[in-house]
Order: structure tokens, then C-alpha cells, then sequence
């Protein structure tokens, strides 16, 4: 469980920028949740001067401890995303966090990290963690994107990666087809995978669960779903696992073991 | 925060402040303890329990509206048995002074009377009759909008319990003060008000209802004024008090319900964007007190300047 106190902080933008025609990344100060964020977490966000009601859950892409810098990655999909686009640096954010737990990690074999669209934003943190701070082998990362445009992810992710690999939806960059389509032979190449991790749409975590299931390797998933508090009281992000038990998105994951959710 | 000014007595509940955490949106309380001291907390509303779990309503159960939100969670909780045996210990161990006040609701009359049976324990201070959830068959509502079986069930829960009984109306109905004057002639203590208000959304990208119950109860900034329209009629209307909710977010509104005729309130959605908010609430009701030299918060109550 997530044991470390819930903060409240006031952000202000250090930068935001676009990445492509949809997609903008955004740096905020707000050093004291950012010095207990794991890899996996997220945050709730809301721009107070916007006109949006509720906060809107982020996952945390990625941090820096020393500047107390954090960095999220979104679409900009709605009303909130849009207003959010168009802010400049030094507008106050107000950020609530660190909120659910996030993946875990074991001092044994290689990991494949595996990010869809907007899903690929708690990879890069999480690829850090293991290549630098855990010391470990370095994760293979496999992206799963529309197009050729969407490759700026590779200025996060590739120093950390023992193997960067794309699937693009038209086949205009990598491999053309789904990330799934690619694990076979990521998984040929690099035998000591030993753990997958993935964060993307739900028909995309749900095939990779499948085949780890099948392969026998530990899979954890990271779920979203719509919800207006971010720490278990509007339990409008519950779902029944397999095992019967009752879950809530965002306090008890939004990490769970792949069998728990898709088995 | 001067807490002699604001503590309250409401219908025999004592509370430090006269500000709640609203039922469904305070979970049971120990949940908001990173974000704000329980203490000045003037009482936990607990999640709605029923007689048996309920895993809640299926598909979407969370929608953004202009200055506001829907839901359609569905009662979603663990059933009173689990509440009783785990989590009132905890609550009671965690917030130890703070009043506890017990959400429920049932799909018959007898279900009401057991329930309140069961909750006339240690621990629990008051109970908040459910009879307006309007997201389930069996939250209440049925009974929430027909006088008479209002009347019925508030005069059961009375019969099975020691504890000073809240009724929660809903806002669902032609005119609420004949709903207030019902049950309180049937004994209720006190009146809680308003519930969530029925609304929909569709998405015209599908040409299907967002939420995964079609319809779900509307809370948040965009209910207020109703809310406070509402208190104050029922407040004409009753001898009781009421403690009066539907889009708090700030002192300001807070102060509207009191002088409409509230004698406590409590904050509801805005804890989800806010986990601070009772507490704030709270010190901007102290706030105005000293400015306006006043010296308890009773004296704003029904204050309200008609005419």
C-alpha cells in the first residue's frame, strides 16, 4: 500500500511544451511530492484558473529529485487538456499526490516495459528507476504508437533502454501492427525477460496479459479509469478482480498483477 | 480557529464545528486524515450502508458537468456487517473525537428498523436516514418521494434506535416541505438537505448515455442555489433542524445555507477537488464571525433578510 502521506501542492509551470500535433508535455515545481513519487504513481491536477470542476488524474512520467521538477505527458483531448495547453510559465497548478502505488520491482532477470499512446508517459520514469537508480540490467521498451509523428518519445526513454523498439498503427515507423505483434521476438532476443510491465489502452494490457499469462511471465498493468477524488472515497474507479475481491483503481493501483485483472 | 463559536449541537449530536463531511463523498472519514485535522471536523457522514454489500452500478460512474459532477455509483460498500465489525474500530481509533454520523438505506420498511437496530452502538452518534439515493432501486428513493412511506420509515427507524435520527430528503419532488412536514410529525430529529438532483448526459459522438446507469444524481457548484432555495423553505415549514448541503465549496456558501435556516452544513463533491475543504470551510465561518462581531455561529442561523 501507498504509505506515504497524500500532499496538496501548488505547481507552478516550469515549461509546457508540444510534442505533436495532440500531445504536450508539462513541468511543474512541486519538489515535496515529487522527492516521495514512485515510478507507477500519479498525480490529480487541476488548473484553478480553468473552467473545469474536478482534478484529472496524470501519471507521473517522470521526476527530478535534486530540482524538484515533475514532469506529465497528456493529450489534449478535452476542455481541461485544452485550457491546460494554453497556459504559460509560472501559472500555479495545483497538484495532489503521490496517489496509488506504483510497480514493483524484483532484483532478478530483465523487464519489458511496454507504453500505448499517452500510456507510454509512467514508462519513462519507470525505465529510469531500473537502468539508474536500481542498477539493473537495462529494460527493453516497446512503444505502441499511430504514426511516425509520435516518436519524440525516444528523447525520454532511449537512454535508458537496452533496446528501444516501435509498432507503428500504419506501419509509417518500426514495425507496422500493435505492440503486442512485437513481443515474440523481443522476447527471442532477450530470454532473461523476466517481468513485463504495461500501461496502455485496456485491449492492448489485456492481449499482453494474456500471452505473459500464458508464457508464464510476470506481467503488472496499470489501469485508468474515470475518477473525481483520486484516493478511494468516490469509488467511481472500482472493478471486481478474479479473484472476487473488490478493487479501487486508484488506491489500491493503479498497478495490479495482470492475473488479478485479466486472468 | 476559535472552536467555542463553532461548536455545535445539532439535534443532540455535539460537534466541534457545524461543518460535515457529506455521506458518499467523506468515505468513512480516516481517508482525508494526510489532508486535514479530523478534530475540526464537525462530524464523518459515512458512504451510504445497506443490508448487504453492494458492488454498485456497472459501465461509467463519473461525469464532468458544467460547474459539476454526476454520478451513478450505486451504493457501492462493504454492507452494514463488515462496516460494524472493521471499519467503526478504525474510525473510532483514528478520530476518536469526531463525531460519527451513520448513513443507511434500505429496500423495505423492516430493512430501515434492522438497520437502525444495528447501528444503536457505541461509536455511532447520530444516523442519517437515506431515503433520496436516486441511483438505486433500493437506496430509499421510493420512499424519498411519497410522503406517507417517508413518514412510515422514519417512524421505524425511531422505534429501533436511541440515536438522534437525521432524514436526508430529496430534491427529486414537486415540493419538498410536504416531504419535511412528513417526517417530521413522524419523529425524525433532524433534516438533511438536498440530496443529488437527477440529471443525464449523452455523448453525441455514440448517441448513448455517458453514465452506465443512464441517469445519475448531480452535485457540485451548479446545485447550490437550489439547495439553498430549498433549506429555506423547509426551513418556514418545520420546527427541526437542518443541516443543509448541495454545492458547498466555500465559507460564503456555507454562510447562504445558515442564514437561509441551516443550523449545520455539510460539503460534499468539493472534497473530492479539495480534501481540505471541511476544514476550510470551517475556519472562513470563524473568519466572518470575528469580522462581523459575532459570538457563536447560532446567530447567523434563519437570519436571512426577507421583505
Amino acid at each position: 500500500m501507498n504509505e506515504t502521506k497524500k500532499l496538496v501542492e501548488i505547481g507552478n509551470i516550469v515549461s509546457n511544451w508540444e510534442l505533436s500535433a495532440d500531445v504536450n508535455a508539462l513541468v511543474l515545481e512541486c519538489p515535496d511530492i515529487v522527492s516521495v513519487a514512485k515510478p507507477g504513481q500519479f498525480v490529480m491536477i487541476k488548473n484553478e484558473m480553468g473552467s473545469t470542476y474536478l482534478r484529472r488524474p496524470f501519471g507521473v512520467a517522470d521526476v527530478d529529485k535534486e530540482q524538484g521538477l515533475l514532469l506529465l505527458i497528456y493529450r489534449k483531448a478535452g476542455k481541461g487538456t485544452q485550457e491546460l495547453a494554453q497556459l504559460d510559465d509560472g501559472a500555479p497548478i495545483s497538484v495532489e499526490g503521490p496517489l496509488g502505488n506504483g510497480f514493483s520491482f524484483k532484483n532478478e532477470g530483465r523487464t519489458l516495459l511496454i507504453g500505448g499512446g499517452v500510456g507510454i508517459a509512467p514508462i519513462i520514469y519507470t525505465a529510469r528507476h531500473l537502468s539508474k537508480e536500481l542498477d539493473g540490467p537495462k529494460p527493453v521498451i516497446l512503444l505502441g504508437v499511430r504514426n511516425h509523428k509520435e516518436l519524440f518519445w525516444s528523447d525520454f526513454v532511449e537512454n535508458f533502454a537496452e533496446k528501444l523498439v516501435y509498432t507503428t498503427d500504419d506501419g509509417s515507423y518500426g514495425r507496422k501492427g500493435f505492440a503486442i505483434d512485437a513481443i515474440p521476438d523481443i522476447l527471442k532476443e532477450y530470454p532473461d525477460i523476466k517481468h513485463i510491465k504495461v500501461c496502455g489502452s485496456t485491449v492492448m494490457m489485456k492481449g499482453i496479459a494474456e500471452l505473459a499469462i500464458k508464457q508464464g511471465i510476470e506481467c503488472e498493468v496499470s489501469l485508468e479509469k474515470r475518477m473525481a477524488c483520486g484516493f478511494g472515497v468516490c469509488l467511481g474507479c472500482t472493478f471486481e478482480g478474479k479473484s472476487g475481491k473488490r478493487w479501487k483503481v486508484c488506491g489500491d493501483g493503479p498497478v495490479f498483477d495482470a492475473e488479478e485483472v485479466f486472468g | 480557529m476559535n472552536l467555542t463559536r463553532l461548536a455545535t449541537d445539532f439535534a443532540g449530536i455535539r460537534m466541534a464545528t457545524p461543518v460535515m463531511g457529506a455521506s458518499g463523498t467523506f468515505g468513512f472519514g480516516v481517508e482525508y486524515s494526510d489532508f486535514l485535522d479530523l478534530d475540526q471536523v464537525g462530524a464523518i457522514i459515512s458512504k451510504g450502508l445497506t443490508p448487504l454489500p453492494r458492488a454498485g452500478n456497472e459501465g461509467v460512474r463519473i461525469a464532468e458537468t458544467p460547474s459539476g459532477m454526476l454520478n451513478c455509483i450505486g451504493l457501492e460498500n462493504p454492507g452494514i456487517d463488515v462496516f460494524l465489525r472493521d471499519i467503526l474500530p478504525k474510525v473510532r481509533k483514528e478520530a476518536p473525537n469526531t463525531a460519527f454520523i451513520a448513513n443507511f438505506s434500505g429496500s423495505s420498511v423492516e430493512d430501515y428498523g434492522i438497520m437502525a437496530e444495528k447501528l444503536d452502538v457505541d461509536g455511532v452518534d447520530g444516523i442519517e436516514v437515506n431515503i433520496s439515493c436516486p441511483n438505486v432501486k433500493e437506496g430509499g428513493i421510493v420512499f424519498g418521494t411519497d410522503p406517507k412511506a417517508a413518514a412510515a420509515v422514519t417512524k421505524e427507524v425511531k422505534a429501533h434506535t436511541t440515536k438522534p435520527v437525521i432524514v436526508k430528503l430529496s430534491p427529486n419532488v414537486t415540493d419538498i416541505t410536504v416531504m419535511a412536514r412528513a417526517v417530521e410529525k413522524a419523529g425524525a430529529d433532524a433534516l438533511a438537505l438536498i440530496n443529488t438532483l437527477t440529471g443525464m448526459v449523452i455523448d453525441i459522438n455514440t448517441w448513448k448515455p455517458l453514465l452506465g446507469n443512464v441517469t445519475g444524481g448531480l452535485s457540485g457548484p451548479a446545485v447550490k442555489p437550489i439547495a439553498v432555495r430549498m433549506v429555506y423553505q423547509v426551513a418556514q415549514a418545520v420546527n427541526i433542524p437542518i443541516m443543509g448541503l448541495g454545492g458547498i465549496a466555500t465559507a460564503e456558501d456555507a454562510i447562504e445555507f445558515l442564514l437561509a435556516g441551516a443550523s449545520t452544513v455539510a460539503v460534499g463533491a468539493e472534497n473530492f477537488v479539495h480534501p481540505d475543504a471541511v476544514v476550510r470551510v470551517a475556519e472562513g465561518i470563524d473568519a466572518y464571525l470575528e469580522k462581523h462581531n459575532l459570538s457563536h455561529v447560532s446567530e447567523l442561523v434563519g437570519k436571512v433578510k426577507i421583505g
